[in-house]
């Protein structure tokens, strides 16, 4: 049986399978078709419907599942939705258990919640660091400029006021007002 | 039930239980499969699947043999929320007795509409580990409660027939 304790272990062990069977597009497909318009659609429902609000009752509640240990932080104002990870429980899963079948399991998340959001008329301003360390800020779609300074919307929980956040650009995976996974700059 | 012990499971997370929304998510990867890749190669990706990312757990069986395979099973069943299944050794064979499936039970009281095919997985990946361990697999039930079996060659267990295995719905 395929469980859900170890589910990113094998969750990243089929982005490999399937990037080996069918190329980069079925990967991209299937995060779209299979997690943001089936799996995830109770997510999907309620951002569509909310906005920032339901993203606030999405995301409060499945990461309190996923990470009791509180590993990451959510913080919002009125026209932007936050979150910081410093111990990403699904990236550490990984980390902690030595598992690498696919390049980059970070790009899963915008690979599902990209295409959501944009659905849902939101763009993701988001950098990860592939050590369990992210952020992301979620605007409407028509918002102008760039990010937040550090610490201006999350406070003392900004991921990128920790010591270890990485000072050189070309150690971070970034993304500014995207929906696409594959617009990515590093 | 008891509480899994490290090293009886192959990968191991800092919380004791997993999270069963990610039941939705198995059901769906097995859904984008079938209707997009057919069944042929979903049922290829569980055999490889069962031969690659599970090696670790083939590793174990093949060396500890059955009581191996029994440990593996209470301690996959304690940390899956939801679940009742009782693990019974025989000389020659075990049973894995699944009252509830934690899966279709998660899957059934989300909505959720369950790949009829759901409960061959179990099959499929079950003997791809099995045989990478040495050993057979069967599998009968199914659509939330079954019996997978593990045994020796020697115990000769009958072919898997397909048709004991149920298909799984709302």
């Amino acid at each position: 049986m395929i469980g859900c304790y170890d589910f990113c272990g094998h969750y990243e062990w089929t982005f490999g399978w399937l990037e080996r069977t069918g190329g980069h597009a079925l990967v991209r497909e299937y995060w779209n078709e299979a997690i943001n318009h089936d799996s995830q659609r109770h997510a999907r429902d309620l951002i569509r419907n909310e906005g920032i609000p339901g993203m606030l009752k999405y995301w409060g509640h499945t990461l309190l599942e996923e990470s009791p240990s509180l590993g990451f932080n959510i913080s919002h104002r009125e026209d932007v939705y936050r979150m910081d990870f410093h111990d990403c429980p699904s990236r550490g899963f990984l980390l902690r258990n030595g598992l690498n079948n696919y390049r980059d399991y970070c790009d899963h998340c915008m690979g599902w919640t990209g295409p959501m959001l944009s659905e849902a008329g939101y763009v993701v301003d988001h950098e990860h660091n592939h050590r369990g360390q992210c952020w992301w800020e979620i605007r409407p779609a028509s918002a102008q400029g760039g990010h937040a300074a550090p610490g201006l919307v999350a406070g003392d929980q900004d991921v990128r006021l920790r010591p270890d956040w990485p000072k050189d650009p070309a150690k971070l995976d970034r993304y500014t007002k995207a929906n696409d996974p594959d617009h990515k700059m590093k | 039930m008891n509480q899994p012990v490290a090293s009886d499971l192959p990968y191991t997370d800092t919380k004791p239980q997993g999270s069963p929304d990610f039941y939705y998510a198995v059901n769906s990867t097995f859904r984008f499969m079938l209707r997009r890749l057919g069944r042929d190669v979903w049922q290829r990706y569980l055999e490889e699947m069962g031969r690659g990312y599970f090696a670790p757990v083939n590793r174990q069986w093949s060396k500890g043999g059955l009581n191996a395979v029994a440990r593996y099973w209470r301690a996959f069943f304690a940390a899956e929320p939801g679940s009742a299944v009782e693990v019974v050794e025989q000389p020659d064979r075990v049973e894995v007795r699944v009252r509830e499936c934690p899966a279709l039970k998660h899957l059934r009281a989300g909505g959720r509409e369950i790949v009829r095919e759901y409960c061959q997985h179990c099959y499929y990946l079950g003997s791809a580990r099995a045989e990478a361990a040495g050993l057979t697999m069967r599998l009968s039930g199914g659509n939330g409660s079954c019996c997978h079996t593990y045994a020796r060659p020697a115990a000769g267990l009958a072919p898997q027939d397909l048709q004991q295995i149920k298909e799984a719905c709302l």
